[in-house]
């Protein structure tokens, strides 16, 4: 607690005080594009953070922790009474409700030779490249599920929640908790949108739609009408013939009794 | 009366000239509908999925219409030389009904291009693709056809999703249900894939790593063809409806002018 205090002082001049002052970050966003998602949040390693804790004869582990932003209110401690890390799991703190529970362990990231980055590109370094950078949390699916798993779980988080993470440096020897970062900011896993609220409603009509309609319908109106014109003038002519050729034959009959009077 | 005689010489030799016209327009119109039924690119299942795939029944009619044509234009001409009135008002009424089906042909293909919107193959895609459980053989058969038409689009044409990989991410789907977002926040055909077809790095498509998943869209790939098919019906078809309309006009008046 003192210790605590000391460091918090140093930390208000400026001094270099790196692994209270960093908190656990997001992998880089260039990267990591996709990042969080539903299920899982993709963290940073934390290189360079511990290195003046680090003593060059002993061997550490990191450990991370998480919770969820809600459990703050009941628990965020990560130590036992006698500066042991505790070993809580998913299950147990019923996934960071009830408090901090172990997420992960990995070896302390090398500051010296950081990953870099751009090497991402190049297939054969990718896999490298990502394992040394970010550790992804949520990553397996399976090992809740399994009662043969031994390890450390790490399954998925829960939608729409916020969580908060914490890197432990942690003596390999005695497993004595050396030094710890601060809580993160919370992270907000994402939330989805039902399908059922897509509005397939295609909007207004298009223009050509409305060209297409309006002038067809129009030329065939033009159509009927000109065909009603034609077979109309055909029948008016045809009365107009069988008319003219009555008139003609009871004018022949009228002209033809004046000749055979006229011969006699 | 040899300038009458001339001015209907002239119109024949015009009428001959447009049912040539229509002849030659009616077998390219045939053979564009047959084009577009065949589905050159596949999309044909995603549009029987949404229940709107009628540019297909237009083309359908364009088929046949432009068969019909192309023997109306032929019983034309030789009605029009041979100045038989019967046979140019066969030619008549036969015509009208034809103009009337490729009438609807085109208002049905521009009417239906305006339902092809991103959110309606979104919303297909989301409820339908990878879905286990299917109701009965009509949806298990739609679903199957979406199924397979996405995976083939996705590999093809390097995309996922409608508009983006985010698609997935951002709306819950059937897909989902199946695929837990820790292992599959997208399909596995959204991954760069090697010569095998296995992805390059799988860790990197997950995250969302550049280079190592299909970042853009799909809509591209689905509305090009399907515009080009709506437009090419709907206008290929107006086009030939305006120069037959001319030509029926003038039909319409030689067989008033003639006598039998």
């Amino acid at each position: 607690m003192y210790r605590h205090w000391v460091v918090f002082v140093f930390c208000c001049f400026g001094e270099l005080c790196a692994d209270q002052n960093l908190k656990p970050q997001l992998a880089a966003s260039q990267l990591a594009t996709n990042n969080p998602t539903l299920t899982t949040i993709a963290l940073e390693k934390p290189f360079c953070v511990f290195d003046n804790s680090l003593s060059p004869n002993e061997s550490y582990i990191i450990y991370l922790y998480a919770m969820k932003g809600s459990a703050v209110a009941i628990s965020s401690l990560v130590t036992d009474n006698s500066s042991k890390p505790l070993d809580s799991t998913f299950h147990q703190t019923r996934g960071g409700e009830l408090g901090p529970y172990k997420a992960a362990l990995f070896n302390v990231p090398n500051c010296a030779s950081p990953p870099k980055l751009a090497d991402v590109g190049n297939v054969n370094k990718a896999a490298d490249v990502l394992k040394q950078y970010l550790f992804r949390v949520g990553d397996d699916g399976t090992c809740l599920y399994d009662p043969n798993f031994l390890g450390v779980c790490n399954p998925p988080l829960a939608p729409d929640t916020t969580y908060r993470f914490k890197y432990v440096l942690v003596e390999s020897t005695g497993g004595i908790m050396k030094d710890q970062t601060l809580w993160s900011d919370p992270i907000k896993t994402r939330r989805v949108k039902l399908p059922l609220k897509i509005d397939t409603w295609p909007g207004r009509r298009s223009g050509s739609m409305i060209v297409i309609t309006s002038i067809q319908s129009v030329l065939v109106f033009l159509l009927l009408a000109g065909l009603l014109a034609a077979v109309s003038s055909a029948v008016m002519r045809s009365e107009d013939a069988s008319a003219e050729t009555k008139h003609v034959s009871q004018s022949i009959q009228q002209s033809e009794p004046r000749p055979q009077l006229g011969s006699e | 009366m040899a300038k009458i005689n001339d001015g209907i010489r002239i119109l024949q030799g015009l009428l001959v000239f447009g049912n040539v016209i229509i002849g030659m327009c009616g077998i390219a119109l045939t053979a564009e509908c047959i084009f577009f039924v065949s589905d050159p690119h596949g999309l044909y299942p995603l549009l029987e999925a949404t229940e709107n795939d009628d540019i297909y029944a237009a083309a359908w009619i364009g088929i046949f219409v432009g068969f019909a044509l192309f023997a109306l234009s032929i019983l034309g001409i030789v009605g029009v030389i041979k100045s038989n009135r019967t046979l140019l008002m066969v030619y008549i009424i036969l015509m009208l009904i034809t103009y009337a089906f490729e009438m609807a042909s085109c208002i049905t293909a521009a009417t239906h291009q305006d339902f092809l919107t991103p959110n309606l193959f979104l919303k297909q895609m989301l409820e339908r693709y990878n879905k286990s459980d299917t109701d009965n053989n009509n949806d298990k058969w739609m679903t199957e056809g979406v199924t397979k038409t996405w995976n083939k689009l996705m590999l093809q044409n390097q995309c996922c999703g409608v508009r983006g990989p985010s698609d997935w991410q951002e709306y819950t789907s059937a897909f989902r249900v199946t695929h837990n977002d820790a292992d599959f926040p997208w399909p596995r055909n959204c991954c760069v894939m090697d010569a095998q077809g296995s992805p390059v790095n799988l860790d990197g498509c997950k995250l969302g790593v550049p280079g190592y998943y299909n970042s853009n869209g799909c809509y591209d790939a689905i509305s090009g063809p399907m515009n080009t098919h709506a437009w090419g019906v709907a206008w290929f078809g107006f086009a030939i409806l305006c120069w037959t309309f001319c030509v029926l006009l003038g039909t319409m008046f030689y067989w008033s002018r003639i006598d039998d």
